[in-house]
């Protein structure tokens, strides 16, 4: 009996710590998420990581907004003057190295770069019919947003087939602008060879976006004889300028025949200001909105981005881009009895090609998820970079250049021009603003062609064609590149 | 075994007490409410013999002399001394001792003697709660335990409370942790105070026990249980009151404001848009629209009893609690069900178990953001009335975006959670070998978290964010279930050698696992545009809110040994050393395992002989010290996964791709506190006087930071993010001294006092990312720049802003002063700190922080014939608060102080001009950081219970009536609604958006014990 209960007091303690004495490999989880170094086993698996690459396009919104604000096409706007300080002082080009908005911009193209690398670092693991459209893909995403990167911010740091991994940014350096640039080029090379001008999904990129891109690249580097030679092969491509101008930039009008490359958002997924980018509507179209508007058509928004008097006198009194371009509020209340409060920097115009829409359904925050997709390069653009290239390509070919505008004049319902030599040039700029304004081109393009210290208030040249380097990101990288001239 | 010693001899002498002579005395001993004690030792002095008290409480004693002295000693109170005069029937009221030094505290695995704690433990026991009833457990130890600060988040029935236990050790999760009968419990409003027992909170390193988790501190709760032979007891607690609020801010009547309105609009160059002030009159506050008395009522029953081998006990309660603000529609009900048994299987084999069930129904309003409802009561124009002229809801235009009318926000708001949880917990205690015990135990929680909200279409005025368009009506359903478990195994050795070496030793080991999953939709267009319908099999457009989000689920695990070796000589020398191995699921291969080593000592001086004095009765002084962990960081810091958002649109239609999350740290480790305590326990004056006197230091190094990385990584990307580092390191240092004293003047007259305090230095040590800093908060629209930092050498989330010197007065002024953007007469002028001549970000400094330097807590009660008086009062002094519920746009209303504005030269040298033309006054400075420091009153009652001879008529053991004030008056120079409020964030607390005030109630209640 006492053995037995000697016994049966040592299996209750024995059981008691052997039943519950987990050995380590208790504590250890995986999680239901695929690990980062584990993926491209199949094509499903580049395809997934391949919306991943697109999804920043959506971020480039603020690009946008910023390419007209610093222009002399718009004015900030909002609610007051400490409204997105960024934007105001970008406006008034007072910015400075300490500015949120373009610390976006740097950081959210990055990003792009980033997914977009993360797919070329592993572009070789798996085969399967249609990887080098996959790959294409991926290269045109980085080219666009090294494009964007450049453009802002002149020389930046380049590095290619894999995600910069954590400590390689204290030893990076800034690339020369025209090294950037030739990886560009190699990438939309090589896009616009594997990819069909035409694809089933809309929304997917082309060879006449990658060519498009690769010419407005070449341009930017005034390499007007190769910008000449990429457009060309973008206009004897499937686009034809879209006969109703009014239709284009309404959600009829989206993908529409002269859509070469456009951006893609929906109505269907917000997000709030903690993480604009991580919309998927049109974050832009909420900023550039009527300030509390009650009325027809249009939907309402903050007031930003707001199109001055010059540029509204700019356009011909029968020129039919100007009502598709510009929203003069007055007198749409007037004639509709709709109501809206005056923000600041009221200047009585909206830009209403990316205004919002009535009946969107705005899932998520109303003001951050229009629909609206953003026309990138619109097939008038193509042939108004043509004409550019064309003229200043060496020799010139006038003739084209004087045909390819008026191809855009002429759907403007606009008579065409037999302008010669710099009026031509001259021209060939009006019409290029009054085609895009509202779209974003219009600082680079002033930048681009000199032009931009005569025309924008408080323009330094040898300063304002770049945008700073965010001070911070210049910090977080180990503090070693020069800020751009000036700041 | 002294005392055990000491009862034998009581029971002995009283068998042979066989003095002839002189009288018998009998009497009754009741405790301090009239309630008889059961087992009352009554002995008479320097004889050797006595008796006990039957079950009324009654004792006779024959054969005693005139002046021969009694005494009554009782565990849990203090003894008492009686000399007999006659031939009488005596009295005899025992006033409780809850600092008794035989009580037994709970300080996991194991309990000790309060006598031979080597730690900081500090007790509330079931008499605190029922005095003072709290609706969270957290109210009992507000102002109550030295160490422990505890704010609101805010005032609306069944929200939390956040608890930090000696000050706010970490930039992360600072929440301690919470075992209720060994189980974890991370939201305590499930929990009914009136089922709680005691609660002990371990706040040094004797908390150690408990390793990667013990960090925050830890506090257990001990439910309440069945007494061993006793007939079946039922008490019934329950009381009813109206809330109302404790405060209404002063704002601009609509006269006022058009005088203000107009005048900033002349200011900044425009016509002014009000012609006739003689219209216009009070106008609306909304605040009166908005709060309203309401009802709160709690019904508690219990029942406990117990045979020779078994004890039960059960209890049931009913918490119902409207909203100060929106009624039913920030309303609290709760539903609790309890029970435990315990049965001694063999004498040396015992069973215990228990279960809680709690069913919760919460609705919220949105609360202390921009656009919540009191923010919009603040801002909303008074010259709008509530209703239009067709009786409609009125528009809140021009008001800016996010302000809307708050009496259609309350009526259009729907947003209710409901909860179920079931804690149930079962143990086996086995002793053997004499000296051995092994115990197992297993304790588990599932609950379901189901929520539903819904929007109806609804237009509050153009352009407003809160605005629902036709057919786009939305509703949302959650579902969340969680579940754990925790398993205990452990083995303990007590001994005692030579009748003065004392020794426990413990072995033990823990298993914990945590999983959880999540299911959510989003769905528009409900038909009728009315929450009857809504839901998610009515709605159209269904999103899966999980679809593109990886957190669906979550396992997380934690495997532990521990062991613990406690030894004294004597009760006079004490020692104990901890040690805890854990393995922690959220940490990678590189650092899985941690050791977690921490040791205590004690000297209890009075047991020495050269201590022998009549004042102080007993004196002990302790130390402790050792190295706790947190581990509350979240899972797969360490590895890379694709959890990031890869959303984009071909078609027209959302496709969910893959992308990277956060970026990985494989050698990311748990933070690590260095904890050192030193303190004395003493009591004098015939123990009296309880005292405690503690200094702590708690340095936590390895802080989780997220800290700034270099955009070109790739972190700004959706779901992307900087990884987590181990780059921080903060000290909170300070004293805690409290102290109780009770005495009982008459039979009919005791009183009670306590105190404590507590101070605190919070400093950051070091912040070792880029910046040196980690930024928060949020202060106002359009302001890039949060407003709180972490940052080394100021004490965690300080506020960072411009300092204001006064006001321009004249045009000299600004030419003499720095150069700052827009400035005019009647500007706040900032400090150049830098002396650069430039006032901008990079003038901005310390302008305050939110953590209290002191704390107190004062307690009163006295009892005198049937009825009792309790009134507990707690003040925070030093702690800051950012004004932050002033919208500030053009057209929205104003607290009445911008009545005192800058007018003219010489006006005013605090508060700036108004003026809606470009200006710098609404910068973040220091002009809007108020010194939040307060005393209130929290609860002050009056009580009455029937005598003992009619609750004897009646056949009940107690009847009490009382009637309360809680939060009775808070003085404060603070302007908002409640200085106690914060949001509870390390960085970015004390930031007030308006947030929802702590109601004051008036309450009437009874206890009935029978």
């Amino acid at each position: 009996m006492k053995i037995n209960t000697l016994k049966k007091r040592i299996i209750f303690t024995l059981v008691a710590f052997i039943a519950i004495s987990c050995s380590d490999d208790f504590v250890d989880v995986t999680s239901e998420n695929e690990s980062a170094d584990n993926y491209f086993n199949s094509e499903e698996e580049y395809q997934q990581a391949l919306i991943g690459a697109y999804d920043l396009l959506q971020a480039t919104y603020l690009n946008v907004m910023i390419g007209e604000i610093a222009s002399d096409n718009t004015l900030a706007g909002g609610e007051s003057a400490n409204d997105v300080i960024g934007f105001q002082q970008i406006d008034k080009m007072s910015h400075t190295p300490v500015n949120q908005q373009l610390r976006d911009v740097w950081n959210w193209m990055f990003a792009g770069v980033n997914r977009a690398n993360y797919i070329l670092q592993f572009q070789d693991k798996t085969d399967f019919e249609g990887r080098s459209e996959v790959i294409a893909q991926a290269r045109f995403l980085r080219a666009y947003y090294y494009f964007e990167l450049v453009k802002f911010f002149g020389d930046v740091p380049l590095f290619i087939d894999k995600p910069l991994e954590f400590g390689e940014q204290f030893d990076i350096v800034r690339t020369p602008r025209a090294e950037v640039y030739d990886q560009i080029e190699a990438d939309l090379i090589f896009a616009a060879e594997n990819l069909p001008a035409t694809q089933a999904q809309t929304g997917r990129i082309t060879s006449g976006a990658a060519n498009a891109l690769l010419g407005k690249a070449y341009l930017y580097q005034e390499q007007f004889t190769e910008a000449a030679a990429s457009f060309e092969k973008v206009i004897s491509g499937p686009y034809t300028l879209a006969q109703d101008y009014e239709s284009i930039f309404e959600p009829e009008g989206e993908n529409g025949p002269g859509s070469v490359f456009e951006i893609q958002y929906t109505d269907k997924e917000g997000a709030g200001f903690g993480c604009l980018q991580c919309s998927e509507g049109n974050v832009a179209v909420g900023f550039n909105g009527i300030r509390n508007f009650t009325g027809p058509i249009f939907g309402s928004g903050f007031s930003f981005n707001l199109p001055v008097q010059d540029v509204v006198d700019a356009f011909s009194e029968n020129d039919i881009r100007k009502d598709v371009a510009i929203l003069d509020i007055d007198a749409f209340a007037n004639a509709t009895g709709a109501t809206f409060i005056e923000g600041f920097e009221h200047t009585g115009y909206y830009n209403r090609k990316y205004l919002a829409r009535q009946g969107d359904l705005n899932t998520g925050d109303a003001n951050l998820t229009n629909p609206n997709n953003y026309r990138s390069i619109r097939f008038a653009d193509v042939l108004l970079m043509a004409a550019e290239a064309n003229f200043k390509k060496s020799p010139p070919d006038e003739g084209k250049a004087r045909e390819y505008l008026n191809r855009v004049r002429v759907r403007a319902q606009l008579d065409p021009v037999d302008f010669v030599g710099s009026i031509l040039l001259d021209q060939i700029y009006i019409d290029r603003r009054l085609e895009l304004v509202g779209e974003g081109h219009r600082f680079f393009d002033l930048v681009r062609t000199g032009r931009a210290a005569s025309e924008i208030d408080g323009f330094v040249a040898g300063k304002h064609e770049l945008f700073p380097i965010p001070a911070i990101e210049i910090e977080l990288a180990g503090n070693n590149w020069e800020q751009n001239p000036n700041y | 075994m002294k005392r055990f010693t000491c009862l034998l001899i009581v029971l002995f002498g009283g068998v042979i007490s066989m003095y002839s002579q002189s009288i018998s005395v009998q009497g009754t001993v009741l405790d301090e409410n009239n309630v008889p004690l059961l087992g009352v030792n009554v002995l008479v002095k320097n004889q050797s013999r006595g008796t006990t008290t039957d079950f009324d409480g009654n004792f006779i004693i024959e054969s005693i002399n005139v002046g021969d002295v009694l005494q009554f000693s009782y565990i849990g109170f203090l003894p008492k001394e009686i000399t007999v005069s006659s031939n009488q029937t005596l009295k005899i009221v025992l006033q409780t001792d809850s600092e008794s030094l035989d009580e037994v505290v709970v300080i996991g695995y194991g309990t000790q003697q309060k006598k031979e704690i080597t730690g900081a433990v500090s007790v509330v026991d079931s008499k605190t709660i029922e005095e003072l009833n709290p609706v969270r457990v957290e109210q009992a130890l507000q102002g109550r335990v030295a160490g422990v600060n505890i704010t609101s988040t805010s005032g609306s029935p069944g929200s939390a409370s956040n608890i930090s236990i000696r000050g706010i050790s970490t930039n992360g999760d600072s929440r301690p942790l919470i075992l209720v009968d060994g189980a974890v419990i991370e939201d305590l409003s499930v929990i009914n105070p009136n089922d709680i027992e005691s609660i002990s909170v371990l706040k040094d390193a004797t908390a150690g026990i408990y390793g990667v988790r013990a960090a925050n501190g830890v506090i257990l709760i001990t439910t309440k249980g069945g007494k061993k032979n006793t007939d079946l007891r039922v008490e019934l607690d329950t009381y009813t009151g109206i809330q109302e609020t404790s405060r209404k801010l002063p704002v601009l009547n609509a006269t006022e404001y058009a005088v203000i309105i107009n005048e900033a609009f002349a200011a900044g160059g425009e016509n002014p848009p009000f012609n006739d002030f003689s219209v216009l009159g009070e106008g609306t506050d909304y605040q009166d629209e908005i709060f309203r008395e309401a009802f709160i009522s709690d019904v508690n029953v219990s029942v406990y009893g117990g045979g020779e081998k078994s004890t039960y006990s059960a209890g049931a309660g009913y918490l119902d609690q409207d909203g100060i603000v929106g009624g039913s529609k920030s309303n609290f009900e709760r539903i609790t069900g309890r029970g435990s048994f315990n049965y001694d299987i063999l004498d040396n084999l015992k069973l215990s178990t228990t279960a809680i069930y709690t069913h919760s129904n919460r609705s919220t309003l949105p609360e202390n953001t921009l656009g919540s409802v009191l923010f919009n009561a603040i801002n909303m124009a008074p010259t709008i009335p509530v209703f239009d002229a067709n009786g409609e809801f009125s528009l809140a235009e021009g008001l800016g975006n996010e302000v809307i009318n708050p009496v259609a926000q309350v009526a259009n708001t729907y947003n209710n959670s409901q909860v179920d949880k079931i804690t149930g917990t079962a143990g086996l205690a086995y002793d053997f070998f004499d000296h051995f015990k092994a115990e197992a135990r297993y304790q588990f929680n599932y609950s379901e978290v189901k929520g539903i909200s819904f929007f109806p279409e609804v237009f509050y005025g153009s352009g407003k964010v809160f605005n629902i368009s036709e057919d786009r009506n939305v509703v949302n359903e959650s579902t969340n279930f969680f579940r754990d478990y925790t398993f205990d195994a452990f083995v303990s050795y007590t001994n005692s050698f030579n009748d003065v070496h004392n020794v426990t030793a413990l072995l033990g080991t823990s298993v914990f696992k945590s999983t959880g999953d999540f299911y959510g939709f989003t769905g528009f267009n409900i038909p009728g545009n009315s929450f009857d319908n809504a839901s998610i099999e009515n709605a159209s457009d269904v999103v899966d809110n999980y679809i593109n989000v990886s957190n669906r689920i979550f396992d997380s695990r934690l495997l532990s040994y521990f062991a613990r070796l406690q030894y004294n000589y004597d009760q006079k020398y004490l020692i104990s050393a901890v040690i805890r191995r854990d393995g922690s699921s959220n940490f990678g291969p590189k650092n899985k395992f941690g050791y977690f080593p921490s040791a205590s000592a004690g000297w209890v001086l009075s047991e020495e002989k050269f201590f022998e004095n009549n004042i102080v009765n007993f004196f002990k002084i302790r130390t402790s010290f050792g190295i706790l962990g947190n581990d509350r960081i979240g899972a797969f810091g360490y590895t890379s996964l694709l959890n990031g958002e890869g959303t984009y649109v071909f078609d027209n239609e959302l496709f969910f791709g893959v992308a990277a999350g956060r970026l990985s740290n494989p050698e990311l480790q748990w933070e690590e506190q260095t904890a050192f305590d030193i303190g004395i326990d003493a009591r004098l004056f015939g123990s009296k006087l309880d005292l405690t006197v503690d200094y702590f230091q708690r340095r936590t190094d390895e802080l989780l930071l997220v800290p700034q990385v270099s955009g070109i990584l790739g972190v700004g990307a959706p779901g992307a993010g900087a990884p987590i580092v181990n780059a921080g390191s903060v000290e909170n240092k300070g004293w805690e001294f409290s102290f109780t004293y009770k005495q009982l003047v008459t039979d009919d007259f005791d009183f009670n006092v306590s105190f404590n305090l507590t101070t605190l230095e919070n400093e950051v040590l070091s912040v070792a990312n880029e910046n040196g800093f980690v930024p928060g908060g949020f202060f106002a629209v359009g302001q890039g720049e949060a407003p709180s930092r972490m940052e080394a050498g100021q004490p965690i989330g300080y506020f960072y802003g411009l300092k204001s010197d006064g006001i321009f007065q004249n045009a000299s002024d600004i030419a003499s002063a720095a150069t700052q953007s827009n400035a005019n007469v009647g500007d706040l002028r900032y400090v150049d700190q830098n002396g650069d001549g430039l006032i901008d970000s990079d003038d901005r400094v310390n302008i305050g922080d939110p953590i209290p330097d002191l704390t107190m807590g004062l307690n009163i009660g006295f009892n005198y014939k049937n009825f009792d008086f309790i009134a507990y009062a707690f003040a925070s002094v030093g702690n800051d608060m950012v004004r932050a519920y002033d919208r500030n746009e053009i057209r929205t209303n104003k607290t009445s102080f911008v009545l005192n504005r800058w007018t003219g030269p010489g006006t005013t040298d605090i508060y700036p001009r108004v003026n809606i033309g470009p200006n710098s006054n609404n910068q973040f400075s220091d002009f809007y950081v108020e010194d939040a420091s307060y005393v209130r009153l929290q609860n002050v009652q009056v009580g009455y219970s029937l005598n003992n001879a009619t609750t004897d008529q009646l056949g009940i053991r107690k009847l009490r009536f009382y009637v309360s004030v809680n939060n009775a008056f808070t003085l404060t120079e603070y302007n908002g609604y409640d200085p106690s409020a914060s949001t509870g964030d390390p960085i970015g607390a004390g930031i007030d958006q308006g947030f929802y005030p702590v109601p004051r109630v008036y309450s009437a209640g009874l206890n009935f014990k029978f």
